[in-house]
């Protein structure tokens, strides 16, 4: 297997390693990242800025968790493990989510003190699903058949999200002096670790070869510029290059945030992962 | 320029159509400061199960309707039949007599031939 | 038929008894109807506190959102906590409607939680420690306020009523959650069953508190007006008896205890006999001064008051930035 080629069920897949390899490297990238960007996005229930908002809010973090789930069956489906186990029982080390998403959403915890900043999470919603939108647009010409045809349906669903944040970016961007200013240090803290977003991790090469996604470079050319159209639009200053940050989260180095992260995220499964739940 | 202290969300009614052929129907309202924003927060907050094909949100004060003390001149006297299909009841038996009738004939020219 | 000169040359009196004609007749009324104050007051402090402790209720819950122990139950208690906060949108905005003559408006009602003017749920005052409690929750609490809500389909007060049919509806999906989470402890482990036992012993005293103090033919001025206006028309103690008869057969077939030996079926009666909660710590609870009413309070206050600006900010949108 090569270039050009095209592989139609999971069992085809399982027939070339390296495939396989590269097709699991890559799912565990997408899972991961839409994964943990729903949990933080579902411990602001209840806490949103107003009430309606925190009903629409929630239904994107639980879109996002459930594309997450249908990357982990994926990885299911090639042998690798119950989807259960794969979003529970990893280590740290093992997750593949860019260090963006797993940066807490404020000072404090969900249940305590959390002193949540939306500004930030507005603007890492928005950009990352900038970047979702690009990388999904091209695996609808994935190699892997199955993986096309989920990214077409999940599109539909993420293009409503888009259309969400893209409203709350114009709208605090072109209000008072206190949101613009916040939206700017939201802006300057989400650029320091966007631009891991695109990275493609240690298998890269053959992710990109056996044609599963198209190369880093292009994906980060395609998000910058729509990025850069989006914030003109809405009267934003460019940030610039995007920063990456010390960790790199798709090698699988990752900051106390997610630690703490999974520990709650599996807190209860723990007590017995044999038991059902 | 800052909001002012006193200033509240505003409040808009929620319409949609479940499809294509479906008639716009009122869902409920929310509050929100204005359509752009109401129209994002509009579909999650009252049709989360419900099929939605599109929508529509209105500013409450954009809606002009009856006072309480007029709504019952809305009440007609029941003697409207020559609008309804039940006032043209009779139609169907009629037309089977002319049928039944027209039968009859063709079989007796027929017998006759 | 009543003409509007009509209405409008009648007396006070003449108002009330016209009213009250329409109650009796079974009409339902709207919030631009001619309604007595008191109707008014009885509704705002129903529905509002009905609204608010939906919002405060999304808490306890919240806690096992993330800990949730598998995907599917992750998303699962995430669309029921989203539910309530949706229900509360419901109630509240039918409470604004109400309290909007008044001159008054949500930050208002935000404002007399803060305060403590006005109160929610007793069981939302209390810990949830463990996954069970949130299995408890859903299947007892939420079976609890199926029962006292869809007793109030029928209420008086027409925008009311059309938002309890909606809650009701997403309620047979929380209550099957619940029992999904329940049954699966109920037939798991011994540990699972164990944490599961300890989860209905606590909530029990709770759960009997939910309807509130039984009126042993003592009804309030409150509750008399309530059931003449027809905003609803069960008694407290009428609402647990129902509570009681579906639910406590089912803890028992799974083979779980209550913390209450005297507890018995009194056939003669048709009604089940228990012991009485300790209706003083009920009082201090719904006071605020519950095991977790401060904390879940300041969370809620701490939360409103720090996303002020992005209220004010999308409010003033569209003028210059300054």
């Amino acid at each position: 297997m090569g270039d050009n080629v095209r592989v139609e069920n999971v069992e085809q897949a399982k027939q070339n390693q390296e495939y396989a390899q590269a097709l699991a490297d890559l799912l565990f990238q997408l899972a991961d990242d839409d994964f943990i960007l729903a949990y933080r996005g579902s411990e602001w229930l209840g806490l949103a800025p107003h009430i309606e908002e925190d009903v629409a809010f929630s239904s994107m973090s639980q879109d996002m968790m459930g594309h997450a789930v249908m990357h982990y069956q994926m990885l299911e489906d090639l042998g690798l493990g119950k989807a259960d186990d794969l979003a529970q029982l990893r280590e740290a080390g093992a997750f593949r989510n860019a260090i963006l998403v797993e940066r807490k959403n404020g000072a404090g915890e969900y249940n305590d003190n959390p002193h949540y900043d939306w500004a930030y999470a507005i603007v890492r919603s928005y950009v990352y699903g900038l970047y979702k939108q690009v990388r999904l647009e091209s695996l609808l010409q994935s190699s892997y058949a199955p993986l096309a045809l989920i990214s077409r349906k999940m599109l539909t669903e993420h293009r409503y999200h888009l259309m969400h944040w893209q409203v709350w970016l114009k709208q605090l961007a072109n209000s008072t002096k206190e949101a613009r200013q916040k939206l700017e240090t939201g802006i300057a803290r989400v650029w320091e670790d966007a631009g891991e977003l695109s990275s493609l991790g240690q298998n890269a090469d053959n992710i990109v070869r056996f044609g599963l996604i198209a190369g880093e470079e292009l994906l980060r050319q395609r998000w910058l510029a729509n990025t850069k159209d989006i914030f003109q639009k809405a009267g934003l200053s460019w940030p610039g290059e995007p920063g990456v940050p010390t960790e790199r989260g798709r090698l699988g180095e990752h900051t106390a945030d997610l630690g703490q992260a999974l520990a709650t995220l599996s807190e209860v499964y723990r007590l017995d992962p044999v038991a059902k739940w | 320029m800052e909001a002012k202290a006193n200033e509240t969300f505003f409040i808009y009614e929620v319409f949609s159509q479940k499809s294509v052929s479906a008639s716009f129907v009122h869902q409920f309202s929310l509050l929100a400061p204005n359509e752009e924003v109401a129209l994002t927060m509009a579909r999650e907050n009252f049709l989360r199960r419900e099929p939605c094909f599109n929508l529509w949100v209105v500013k409450r004060d954009n809606i002009h309707g009856l006072p309480p003390e007029e709504r019952p001149f809305l009440e007609r006297l029941d003697n409207k039949s020559y609008r309804e299909t039940k006032g043209y009841g009779d139609l169907q038996a009629r037309w089977r007599h002319h049928k039944e009738k027209y039968e009859e004939q063709q079989k007796h020219a027929g017998n006759g031939s | 038929m009543q003409t509007q000169i009509e209405r409008f040359n009648m007396t006070e009196n003449e108002k009330m008894e016209a009213f009250l004609a329409r109650i009796d007749r079974g009409e339902k009324i709207e919030a631009d109807d001619w309604m007595p104050d008191d109707y008014r007051n009885q509704l705002v402090k129903l529905i509002s506190m009905h609204g608010m402790s939906e919002i405060m209720g999304a808490l306890p819950e919240k806690e096992w959102v993330p800990k949730a122990p598998t995907l599917r139950r992750k998303l699962a208690i995430m669309a029921k906590v989203q539910d309530e906060m949706g229900h509360g949108q419901l109630l509240l905005r039918v409470a604004e409607d109400l309290i909007a003559p008044l001159g008054k408006t949500r930050e208002d009602l935000m404002q007399d939680l803060f305060t403590g003017r006005l109160k929610f749920h007793n069981v939302f005052h209390m810990e949830a420690p463990t996954w069970a409690d949130a299995g408890v929750i859903g299947w007892l609490v939420d079976g609890a306020a199926i029962i006292t809500q869809s007793m109030s389909l029928d209420t008086s007060y027409a925008p009311y009523a059309r938002a309890l049919h909606r809650i009701c509806a997403e309620e047979k999906f929380h209550a099957q959650h619940g029992e999904s989470i329940v049954l699966e402890l109920a037939e798991g482990t011994a540990e699972q069953r164990q944490m599961l036992q300890e989860a209905i012993t606590r909530w029990w005293p709770s759960l009997l508190m939910f309807f509130g103090p039984p009126e042993n033919g003592n009804i309030t001025s409150n509750q008399a007006s309530n059931m003449r206006y027809k905003i609803r028309t069960q008694t407290n103690e009428e609402l647990r008896q129902v509570f009681l008869k579906k639910y406590l057969p089912r803890i028992f077939h799974l083979g779980f205890t209550l913390p209450d030996d005297t507890i018995y079926f009194d056939e003669a009666e048709d009604k089940w006999v228990y012991q009485q909660p300790d209706w003083e710590a009920f009082k201090q609870i719904v006071k605020g001064n519950g095991p977790r009413s401060a904390h879940r309070l300041n969370l809620r206050e701490m939360s409103y008051e720090e996303t002020k600006w992005v209220r004010d900010a999308i409010m003033s949108f569209g003028r210059q930035v300054g």
